[in-house]
């Protein structure tokens, strides 16, 4: 039973302004798209229900604003996130080398325990713009690039079309999950009423 | 400044005296500052004469005197403040620009996707559906539809016969930030991780208010990158109260117009039941993973945190920090007392006797005293957990005033239908040990008749304002310094009769024992007989409570103050509170020599409505 119990993940999405970072969410949560932008300011929280093998996951999703002028919001953001999705418009050479940043600013500000195998997810988006004429990011690269930072898994997506957004989050969720911690049993100490250690703080004994 | 004089002088206490009753008369401090008073209300009253003594028809303050409203507030003493005007705007709403929409206006959607996107209770959509919202804090109470999960307290005393019908548990579950009906609720608490991982709420589901769970932490972490801290916010009628406990964020929103140091203490008491459950050991598992999701250690507490919600609504135990006892006679109380005694020597920490929220007898061990908010918390955590019935149980429990950080453990035993018995022990083995004590104190009250005298106390409740004696008691000769001069007006007696409910317009008292940490409250009756009029008046007692124990212009002696529903009278002394309300038209003069014999009264009946001797409570 409790292994059935449903789990909560907190996931980062990181990445440029313009790459898409909430179309991909509004598509992916509520299966809308608009090619109006908006730029996010500070953060948007949605949820989302995934069932991935029998089990029921809530995704916290936390769309944070691409500029840099909100980067201050880091460590307040990114505590305790399972999952960071770095995203990069393959039409813009500059929003895929600055992945890199986002990945290491992430992990300096959330400090996960095991940076090495945090679950991140990247994904390459609007491949539908141009009929992908534009395109200067490949596929070959994005994949090189991520093999390189401990096989991260790569995503070609359109936020637009609603093309590979379902795959990603799924892929999201397993990662998540394989990155569960073991269940410790929950242990506090007992009052220790005959020895030293009394708790008391600073109260009078009268 | 002749009020000032008055009230300078009747704080002057006497501080050898250590009874716990009366030392002063109320005569001497409101008195003073009655002429002043008699004119200022002539101001208002046309005629002096009461009108007939119906209560007025239930009515938000602004319906029937809208310009009059305010000045039918008297106030006395050193208290200038009035609820109403509380100014406190404090540090909060740095981050003007709202930095946090609901994502779903992005796009300019209406709520009604499949899944709930997330966050601006106050925002876009909380505004116009809080204007939904009925107004005053009165109207609130009448606000059933809206406010369900307050609703039910049934007449009875306060901390007595709780309700009946009153089912503890999980609230409306389906409904989440998207949902019209979560928007209205009155009050709402939720508690989150630093992480912004949601870990309970009153209304609707955890899970389904990950996003609105993560706008609050959001909010909370940008005031703290700052350097500052975010205690309340207010948004039209609705405050917003935060509370941090290391990695664990607690929060209420409500319109229900209680003043947020009331909310801020609910808060503390939430976390408090939480700490009960888990110690505060829990910090350590967020130390170590800060991903940690408490929730799963919480499972099947929901009804342990509803029952203390809906608490914060006819409990006074909960703002006053004090706990009741079950009227008995004395020797009845010794009985039980002497039976737990025995236990308490053979290495039981505390060993405790109670009636539904009232305590029968209660013995601690040497040098461990218990705190009344711990007795709430613990109290509340039995009541609610069905499983305690059925079994004798035995569970780890942390007492937070006590030690925060570890675990004892609980035997509870169900003696019968309400009377329940906690043996606490720090010893994980002794279970079989307890038991045996049980099975002997379980003969021993039955032998002294104990459980059937509990039975019928609860039948009969405790003191009824009707019978509050009219004439001095035989010992109050002795006493007179607390009695006062009794020099009845010569129409007293008539206008005492013509009224409902206790001698001269007296609805409703609580006295709180300050050396005791107990109070004893009267019974409702008429007029207070609804759980309508029941709740407003405990809300009224809260607002009292709070502005005598001002941290900035308190604390205060007395306070007098007379609206559309009550006259409220609050007496002061380093021994005792008394809280005490009556007929809206009730007089002055007569209202303040009720105090005085009710403060006599419990003085006579203290055997039976406190549990004396037992060693103080806070140290």
């Amino acid at each position: 039973m409790a292994s059935r119990r449903r789990m909560l993940l907190k996931v980062i999405i990181l990445g440029d302004s313009g790459v898409g970072k909430t179309s991909l969410m509004n598509q992916y949560v509520n299966r809308k798209f608009s090619s109006q932008y908006k730029a996010t300011i500070g953060a948007d929280f949605l949820t989302k229900e995934v069932q991935f093998e029998d089990r029921l996951f809530t995704l916290q999703i936390w769309d944070t604003a691409g500029q840099e002028r909100f980067q201050s919001l880091g460590v307040a953001f990114y505590r305790g996130a399972d999952c960071c999705v770095l995203v990069h418009d393959v039409n813009v050479m500059k929003s895929f080398d600055n992945l890199n940043n986002w990945r290491e600013e992430f992990l300096i500000q959330a400090s996960p325990h095991d940076p090495e195998n945090f679950p991140f997810v990247v994904l390459g988006n609007k491949i539908d713009v141009d009929g992908g004429n534009s395109r200067v990011v490949s596929e070959k690269k994005a994949k090189a690039w991520c093999s390189s930072k401990g096989n991260i898994p790569y995503f070609e997506t359109s936020a637009k079309e609603g093309f590979n957004v379902e795959a990603a989050f799924q892929c999201i969720a397993k990662n998540a999950l394989k990155n569960e911690p073991e269940e410790e049993v929950y242990l506090p100490d007992t009052i220790d009423v005959g020895g030293g250690r009394q708790q008391r703080s600073s109260g009078c004994e009268c | 400044m002749s009020s000032d004089d008055a009230h300078s002088s009747s704080s002057e206490h006497d501080s050898t005296d250590q009874n716990p009753n009366p030392s002063t008369s109320i005569d001497q401090s409101l008195d003073a500052i009655e002429g002043q008073l008699t004119s200022i209300s002539l101001n208002h009253r046309n005629s002096p004469l009461p009108e007939p003594p119906i209560p007025p028809p239930h009515h938000g303050i602004g319906d029937t005197l809208p310009s009059d409203a305010h000045s039918q507030v008297e106030e006395v003493g050193a208290v200038e403040k009035s609820g109403s005007d509380v100014e406190v705007e404090n540090s909060v709403s740095r981050g003007e620009g709202v930095l946090w929409r609901n994502s779903s206006d992005v796009e300019g959607e209406v709520e009604g996707q499949g899944s709930p996107s997330s966050s601006g209770y106050a925002g876009g959509k909380g505004t116009s559906s809080s204007s939904g919202v009925s107004g005053s804090g009165i109207e609130e109470i009448s606000g059933d539809e809206v406010d369900q999960g307050e609703g039910g307290i049934r007449s009875g005393s306060f901390g007595g016969s709780v309700d009946s019908e009153w089912v503890p548990g999980k609230r409306h579950v389906n409904e989440d930030d998207a949902s019209v009906s979560w928007r209205k609720r009155k009050k709402h608490f939720f508690v989150l991780s630093h992480s912004g991982k949601p870990i309970y709420s009153r209304y609707g589901d955890e899970h389904r208010l990950a996003g609105f769970s993560a706008t609050l932490q959001a909010i909370i972490s940008f005031v703290e990158n700052g350097g500052d801290r975010v205690k309340l916010v207010r948004a039209g009628k609705h405050q917003v109260v935060f509370l941090v406990k290391g990695p664990i964020y607690l929060v209420c929103i409500s319109c229900t117009e209680e003043p947020h140091e009331s909310l801020n203490e609910q808060l503390e008491l939430l976390y408090g039941q939480m700490i009960l459950i888990l110690t505060k050991s829990i910090n350590r598992c967020f130390e170590k993973n800060p991903k940690f999701d408490m929730t799963p250690l919480l499972g099947g507490t929901d009804a342990v945190f509803s029952s203390l919600i809906h608490s914060y609504s006819w409990n006074p135990a909960t703002f006053l920090h004090a706990y009741s006892c079950l009227p008995l006679a004395y020797p009845t109380r010794q009985a039980a007392g002497a039976i737990l005694q025995d236990v308490a020597e053979s290495g039981v920490l505390f060993a405790i006797l109670m009636c539904k929220h009232k305590v029968i007898s209660l013995v601690g061990a040497q040098k461990a005293s218990l705190h009344p908010d711990d007795m709430l918390l613990l109290a509340n955590f039995v009541m609610s957990s069905e499983s305690f019935r059925t079994s004798e149980s035995f569970s780890p429990i942390c007492l937070p005033r006590y030690n925060p950080m570890a675990f004892l453990y609980a035997y509870v035993y169900y003696l019968d239908a309400d009377t329940y018995l906690m043996l606490l022990t720090a010893n994980p083995d002794a279970f079989y040990r307890l038991k045996d004590w049980r099975i002997r104190i379980e003969m021993v009250l039955l032998k002294s008749n104990v459980l059937n005298e509990a039975q019928r106390s609860m039948l009969d409740g405790g003191m009824h304002v009707e019978d509050l004696p009219v004439d001095p008691s035989p010992r109050s000769g002795s006493l007179s310094s607390h009695l006062g001069q009794p020099r009845p007006p010569p129409d007293s007696a008539d206008r005492c009769k013509a009224l409902l409910g206790g001698p001269c317009g007296l609805w409703h008292f609580i006295y709180r024992s300050i050396y005791l940490d107990q109070y004893v409250s009267s019974e409702f009756s008429s007029p207070i007989n609804t759980p309508k009029q029941q709740k407003r008046l405990y809300r009224a007692y809260q607002k009292l409570y709070t502005s005598m124990h001002d941290r900035e212009l308190g604390p205060h002696k007395t306070q007098f103050r007379r609206d559309n529903n009550y006259v409220l009278l609050c007496w002061v002394t380093q021994d005792f509170e008394l809280y005490a309300a009556f007929d809206p038209l009730a007089d002055k003069a007569l209202a303040i020599k009720t105090c005085n014999r009710v403060c006599q009264w419990v003085k006579d009946v203290e055997n039976e409505v406190f549990l004396l001797g037992a060693s103080p409570f806070s140290w």
